[in-house]
């Protein structure tokens, strides 16, 4: 059997303006962008907003494309993230046209900046990096102010440092290495 | 190889500093490392060249995010010259020029010291972009630049469409190289995530991973090239502060790295080493002439020792 193949964006929305509601001012740092979304935004107006940016970006023949497969699969307003499937060969409109929105649809009218942070091929990963990305956030609210994806950034330092060592050590024993790729 | 960094290179300055603090935190928070906040000149270039950015700035900011800071010069006519450019560079880390016809735009590629050329793509050119004037600006090491937040923010569609137009016919032109995005946005709601610029870029057809240099290679070449060209001996050789050693060594350091750069790179002209501070780096030559990097002499130190 073929599968239909499909891409699930991990989707962010950020309120640079806070979200309309909540006043609270003593928000730790960083959670400053990242406020619940309304309640009002429910997974019908999402669809709704995507179509419309599709149509105004793309036109009725991107629309057609698109629709075939866009689907919320996942919608928390609470940690203001969500899961939208869309078919594999035209993620890109869909994308596109959340970049483009800038705020939520008109009965909300609350000013956002849509992040996309996970493009994936199937929902499970999908799933995991959502569980991911919010135990991050919870862990720099309670600690202090580092960015996501930092301590990915240390690993990598880490990592890149020991493969120079490596090398390096690599280098110490020249002779033996050249031997070796002369044999190969 | 270690993570890319994000540049954005165009954060207009303004007065008003609650909303230009939310955007230099928000960039943080999506992930940019460099910044460069934009002072614009148009017409007539005051005798006080003085920024009226402060130093440093007068809100905290995020502690990991580097700062700089950039003048964008409005071209109306053929009034700019190198000298004054000379001057600017001792004032900002980044110049770019924005022509408004096709006169400037000649200038602008072809002789004016700047690092960018920044482009008004809501309007419409005057005639098509030629390969052969871009060209001769990316010889130099000129990066063109393109602003998005225009797209996203502006309310006017053609305004859009225009932009849209601009920019597939520049990533034709320049067959994808040598473009930096940047936002110019002139609130928070005009920034996107690097992750979205490149997919807008690859939306308008010029790939993804040359979008991701647009916003990382490129700039960084970009933001390197301008230090090297204030700070350097004729944007050749620089010498890098190498840690603390007592006196004597940290002589012996420096006469160290200056011959390490000087190996890679045979045609240094000693003869002319006195008339050499007043000209400018981009009239020396091409892109061949330009410093080797670290990377590049590591490699070549490793291909001697292999042999």
């Amino acid at each position: 059997m073929v599968r239909i193949k499909n891409r699930y964006l991990v989707v962010n929305y950020l309120y640079p303006h806070g979200n309309g509601q909540s006043n609270n001012k003593d928000l730790p740092g960083a959670l400053e962008f990242h406020q619940p979304t309304p309640d009002d935004f429910h997974e019908g107006r999402l669809i709704t907003a995507i179509r419309n940016g599709v149509t105004e970006l793309f036109g009725d023949y991107g629309l057609g494309m698109v629709s075939t497969s866009l689907k919320v699969n996942y919608h928390s307003t609470a940690t203001s993230t969500s899961i939208i499937r869309c078919p594999q060969k035209h993620f890109e409109m869909v994308w596109a046209a959340l970049t483009f929105m800038t705020r939520l649809p008109k009965p909300i009218d609350v000013p956002v900046v849509i992040k996309v942070v996970r493009v994936s091929g199937t929902i499970r990963k999908a799933e995991e990096d959502v569980i991911r990305r919010a135990k991050e956030l919870v862990l720099r609210a309670k600690t202090g102010d580092s960015r996501p994806g930092d301590d990915q950034i240390l690993r990598d330092v880490v990592k890149t440092v020991a493969k120079r060592r490596e090398n390096e050590v690599l280098l110490g024993d020249e002779e033996e290495e050249a031997e070796e790729s002369e044999s190969d | 190889m270690s993570p890319a960094m994000f540049y954005d290179l165009n954060i207009p300055w303004s007065e008003n500093l609650g909303e230009l603090q939310r955007t230099v935190a928000f960039l943080y928070e999506l992930g940019y490392d460099v910044i460069a906040l934009t002072h614009t000149l148009a017409g007539k270039v005051p005798s006080d060249l003085t920024p009226p950015i402060p130093t440093p700035l007068p809100f905290p900011t995020p502690p990991r995010l580097r700062i700089l800071r950039r003048c964008t010069l409005y071209m109306h006519d053929l009034g700019l010259n190198n000298k004054l450019l000379s001057q600017l560079r001792e004032h900002y880390d980044i110049l770019a020029a924005r022509p408004t016809n096709e006169r400037t735009l000649q200038q602008a590629c072809a002789t004016l010291d700047v690092d960018l050329v920044s482009l008004d793509l809501t309007q419409r050119p005057e005639t098509h972009f030629k390969f052969s004037m871009l060209s001769s600006a990316l010889a130099r090491g000129v990066k063109i630049e393109l602003c998005y937040s225009q797209a996203i923010t502006s309310s006017d569609p053609s305004a859009k469409r225009t932009l849209i137009s601009n920019v597939v016919q520049l990533i034709r032109v320049t067959r994808g190289r040598g473009l930096v995005f940047s936002s110019e946005a002139q609130s928070v709601l005009g920034v996107r995530a690097p992750s979205d610029v490149i997919n807008l870029a690859s939306v308008w057809g010029l790939g993804h991973e040359r979008g991701k240099d647009g916003v990382t290679k490129e700039p960084r070449s970009v933001v390197e090239y301008a230090r090297l060209k204030r700070t350097s001996y004729r944007g050749v050789v620089d010498v890098v502060y190498g840690g603390e050693k007592p006196a004597a060594e940290a002589g012996e350091g420096k006469t160290e790295t200056k011959g390490q750069k000087n190996q890679g790179k045979k045609p240094l002209n000693k003869r002319d080493a006195d008339s050499m501070e007043g000209t400018p780096v981009s009239q020396s030559g091409g892109e061949k002439d330009r410093p080797i990097s670290k990377r590049q002499a590591k490699r070549n130190k490793k291909m001697e020792t292999a042999q």
